[in-house]
């Protein structure tokens, strides 16, 4: 398949994933059941820092219904603690984590115990009879607190609770200074918040005598396939995921832990197990991204060109080592946004608090380093009184200098950024705004315009840039499989390498095999959910990382063009034809009109994908020569344009991801003066994804993702006492935005191709979560622009905005 | 244990029960009805949206026993073998869904609205749909779904589930 002949990819076309979901038929975790399956029920930790003196299993384990019960003695005796994954890259102490807290806990819902038995609610309430003995000590909430020379420890071993320090360098930023007209500062805060998909962590385990089944709603099965391997000392492990109720980097990684215990608890009681997480349990515990604390400097020319950037980061990472970087790591990824500046200092610290672990969360550190850059552009506007718009375009990366190499090692390959801006001003009327606005108005309008990257296909090595000399790569690169299949009647199957939450994955890839295979989409099926026995996975197995776009994409093509080869060279033999004279349409081989004839004029003039297939799987005598029979092919993907920088140099260069879609998004917002309340009035997107597939798909992924940025920007978060005590257990007190706040998304697409992806197509995830905050942030200090308001820290609560206009400015 | 009697999907359903069961479960558990889910258990997601008496409802705050002698439709109530309710085709074609998992709540929510009012302005669908929390799709596609259905785009007679 060329990239002209497409079909079916750039369609709308029907979805493969809605028939199931409208009727009520999605196939969740939660929906399984199997034969003398049980109920597990986590024991958590009601303080935020505390010794464990004791706990004893007696009660609990003689309770009615119960099966078993597995403490933290148990949890050291049985199993392995986990290893230091990519996501601790910085730590340089080895630091046990078992599935359950051991000797102590370090945050409110930390998991303790697990108890089994016959139906949920017995196992509910024998939670109660496990006695667990503890010895309060200071919870610690704040990093301040946590840095004091004289805090208590939350990790004893580490010596402090500042546990990771470093930074990566880029360019000659102090030269970068010396150079500057002036230095423009903010101190700049995000919150913690998560994004609560509405199906909370689930696993279901069948201990069968061939090998150990988990069924999980896990994004990254790797994460929990290598835990129970390594933790339980088994290889008869098989991980399964069926239908996802949503994942947004949730349910990467702490899932592991209860994978584990739910897989300890099915070995111990020989029976199906089954743990569903409670909402609760899912906002203390099932992780958060971590506040972020930015002290910024800009060095600017007079006009508005930045020249460097110092970012000193104070990272507040809750109280697990397991994932001490992941947020550092992850502005890797945009750590120059669509700038050309060539000097930047960042400057880490991963603090530990007695909060809950922090986990990736739709962008992960990118909407950070994003809010960092946007915010940065207003402040160099208004200290230079220039317009904020003029100094973004004044330091963006133009069009004459892709593909553009950051200096950090990112290869952007195609962009616009200064046509998104353009489009983005006219979509939403920036001048007649402007303005409006000087005319004169009691209203508290205001209007943002930010742009933003969003980068896709991750590099395995990335996280070890700030750790080049690492004899422990956790991989490098990309590798993905998948493998498509014509069955013997003809229809066509599919299996992907990596399990999807609900990104239309199984609609997209059909279209990618329609098109390469000549057959209608509704022709072609996915084999079912992911399946570690089944599904060709490698490093790039994960619906994170926005990986599908490029790893899924490339081997489902690749698959589909390996069948393509073997249809072509049987369809040859048997029509007794050249294979250049053959053409596949709608599930038909035939030849092309207007070849010419170089075959006996009297055999059939086309053969159908079924009687190929009857032939490939039953009829060796009619095989060609030396012909592998079937037709189904496996193709694992790597990215071909990699190198160079797949390896982090010792500068820490490094390719953090592959692929950098682009959008421009433009907010305009309402302050009530007399509450505070912020309200959108329009939000405008204009944005790359590079050739779509499927654009409607496209477009829900924008949707979602900006919304979720626009409802952290506005308040959505937790909020913690100072007693280590998680104040927001429930979605309502957490504050996702409903139908009634989340406000209507006009899009425009403007597509510039990826020259080096298999169809020129950029990532359609996360991306619209990542300059939407910032939008949101630059909108809202626009309207309080009467009062000489600046907007430094989110969220924007009502009660935030309402000092910002009468007490701090 | 509590028996409770009611219509389910227009088919008279019977269990003996735990007085502190909820609707919910009893779906799920025991008429094996999975198409509502469990989101929060505390009636802050409704994801766990039916129609009982022809008003929606948080099962997950219904107690079964509550339940005993009512209508209750889910969203397996909603198609026949032959053809979807207009809503959930509206659904279908507009790719309103993601993951899923909201979904049916969703679209009962939706069906209990056009039920009462045929032709919703969008901010009655948006106050309709303030009880269904969704992350996946920032509801654009489900508001533009039921306005295809209302204006007609979608609509068919309904059938008995109706």
């Amino acid at each position: 398949m060329t990239r002209s002949d497409s079909r079916y990819v750039g369609a709308s076309v029907r979805s493969k994933e809605a028939p199931r979901h409208v009727t009520g038929r999605g196939r969740f975790v939660d929906d399984l059941v199997l034969p003398r399956m049980l109920h597990a029920f986590v024991l958590r930790s009601p303080y935020a820092h505390a010794r464990i003196v004791s706990a004893n299993a007696g009660r609990a384990a003689h309770a009615t219904g119960v099966y078993g019960v597995i403490t933290p003695d148990d949890v050291v005796r049985l199993t392995t603690p986990f290893k230091p994954g990519r996501y601790a890259a910085g730590l340089r102490v080895p630091v046990p984590e078992y599935a359950t807290a051991v000797g102590k806990v370090r945050y409110v819902g930390e998991p303790v115990a697990m108890v089994a038995a016959s139906s949920r609610p017995e196992a509910e309430d024998a939670l109660e009879l496990i006695d667990v003995e503890y010895e309060p000590l200071p919870a610690i909430v704040t990093t301040e607190a946590a840095a004091a020379p004289d805090a208590t420890l939350i990790y004893d071993e580490l010596g402090t609770n500042v546990a990771w320090q470093g930074h990566v360098s880029f360019g000659d930023v102090d030269a970068a200074f010396a150079r500057a007209d002036r230095v423009v500062s903010a101190n700049l805060g995000i919150h913690r918040y998560s994004s609560t998909p509405l199906e909370p962590f689930a696993c279901l385990v069948d201990p069968t005598p061939e090998r150990l089944t988990l069924y999980c709603n896990c994004q990254n099965p790797e994460v929990v396939y290598e835990a129970i391997t390594e933790a339980l000392g088994i290889d008869g492990v098989r991980v399964a995921v069926p239908d996802v109720g949503g994942g947004f980097g949730q349910k990467i990684h702490l899932i592991r832990k209860y994978a584990v215990l739910t897989a300890l608890m099915a070995v111990q009681t020989g029976r199906p197990v089954k743990w569903i997480e409670d909402r609760s349990e899912h906002m203390m515990a099932a992780g958060h991204s971590c506040d972020q604390e930015f002290d910024v400097e800009a060095a600017v020319r007079n006009d508005g060109e930045v020249l460097g950037l110092r970012i000193a980061d104070t990272d507040d990472v809750g109280g697990s080592v397991s994932t001490l970087t992941i947020h550092f790591t992850n502005k890797l990824n945009n750590l120059f946004n669509t700038y050309r500046v060539q000097n930047l200092r960042l400057e880490g610290r991963s603090v530990l608090t007695n909060k809950c672990p922090v986990v990736p969360n739709r962008g992960i550190g990118k909407p950070g380093m994003c809010f960092i850059w946007e915010r940065m552009m207003d402040a160099v506007a208004q200290e230079l009184g220039l317009d904020p718009i003029a100094v973004r375009r004044r330091n963006l990366v133009t069009q004459d200098q892709f593909p553009y190499t950051t200096p950090n090692g990112n290869i952007i390959g195609s962009g616009d950024y200064q046509g998104l801006l353009d489009r983005a001003l006219k979509n939403i009327g920036y001048e007649d705004i402007r303005a409006q606005q000087k005319t004169g108005n009691d209203r508290l309008i205001g209007i943002g315009v930010v742009i933003g990257l969003e980068p896709g296909g991750r590099n395995a090595a990335r996280d070890m840039a700030i750790f080049p000399k690492s004899k422990q790569m956790p991989g490098a690169g990309g590798v993905e499989g998948a493998t498509v299949k014509i069955e013997k009647n003809g229809s066509v199957v599919f299996t992907l390498g990596a399990p999807s939450c609900g990104q239309s994955h199984e609609t997209t890839a059909a279209q990618i095999v329609a098109d390469v295979l000549g057959i209608p989409p509704d022709r072609i099926s996915a084999s079912g959910g992911w399946d570690s026995s089944l599904s060709p996975w490698g490093v790039s197995c994960a619906n994170s990382g926005n990986n599908f776009h490029l790893y899924d994409i490339g081997a489902v093509h690749g698959a589909a063009m390996r069948v393509r080869e073997k249809v072509l060279t049987l369809a040859a033999h048997l029509l007794k034809v050249d294979r250049s004279a053959l053409d596949l349409r709608d599930g038909i081989v035939g030849r092309v009109p207007s070849a010419a004839p170089n075959s006996s004029a009297d055999g059939p003039a086309t053969i159908t994908f079924a009687e190929l297939g009857k032939i490939a799987y039953a009829n060796q005598a009619l095989l060609p020569e030396g012909f592998e029979g079937g037709l189904e092919a496996t193709y694992y993907h790597s990215h071909p344009h990699a190198d160079p920088g797949m390896l982090p140099d010792e500068t820490g260069r490094v390719r953090a991801q592959y692929t950098f879609g682009s959008a421009a998004h433009a907010a305009l917002v309402e302050v009530d003066p007399g509450t505070g309340r912020v309200k959108v009035l329009r939000y405008v997107i204009v944005s790359d994804n590079g050739t779509m597939i499927n654009p409607s798909v496209v477009d829900g992924q924008i949707y979602g993702s900006a919304a979720h940025g626009i409802s952290v920007a506005l308040g959505e978060g937790f909020v913690y006492g100072d007693d280590g005590q998680l104040l927001t257990l429930t979605l309502l007190d957490y504050g996702k935005s409903t139908t009634l706040e989340t406000p209507r998304i006009e899009i425009e697409h403007h597509p510039v191709p990826d020259p080096y992806t298999t169809l020129g197509q950029k990532a359609a995830g996360e991306g619209a979560a990542i300059p939407s905050p910032a939008a949101i942030a630059s909108a809202v200090e626009n309207a309080l622009s009467p009062f000489g308001a600046r907007v430094r820290r989110l969220p924007l609560t009502p009660e935030r905005v309402w000092n910002l206009m009468h007490v701090s400015r | 244990m509590t028996k409770v009697t009611l219509n389910v999907n227009g088919e008279t359903r019977t269990a003996s029960v735990p007085p502190e069961m909820t609707l919910l479960r009893l779906l799920r558990e025991e008429f094996g009805l999975t198409g509502a889910k469990l989101g929060c258990d505390v009636g802050d997601c409704g994801a766990c949206t039916v129609i009982v008496d022809g008003k929606t409802v948080n099962s997950c705050l219904m107690l079964a026993p509550q339940a005993d002698g009512r209508d209750v439709l889910t969203v397996e109530g909603l198609a026949t073998m032959e053809r979807l309710h207009p809503i959930q085709k509206a659904f279908e074609e507009k790719g309103s869904l993601q993951c899923g998992f909201c979904g049916p709540g969703v679209i009962m929510s939706a069906k209990a609205l056009l039920d009462e009012n045929p032709d919703p302005s969008v901010l009655e669908i948006r106050d309709a749909l303030a009880g269904n929390l969704c992350r996946c799709t920032g509801y654009s596609k489900m508001i533009e779904a039921i306005q295809d259905v209302a204006r007609g785009d979608n609509r068919q007679p309904v059938g008995e589930s109706a």
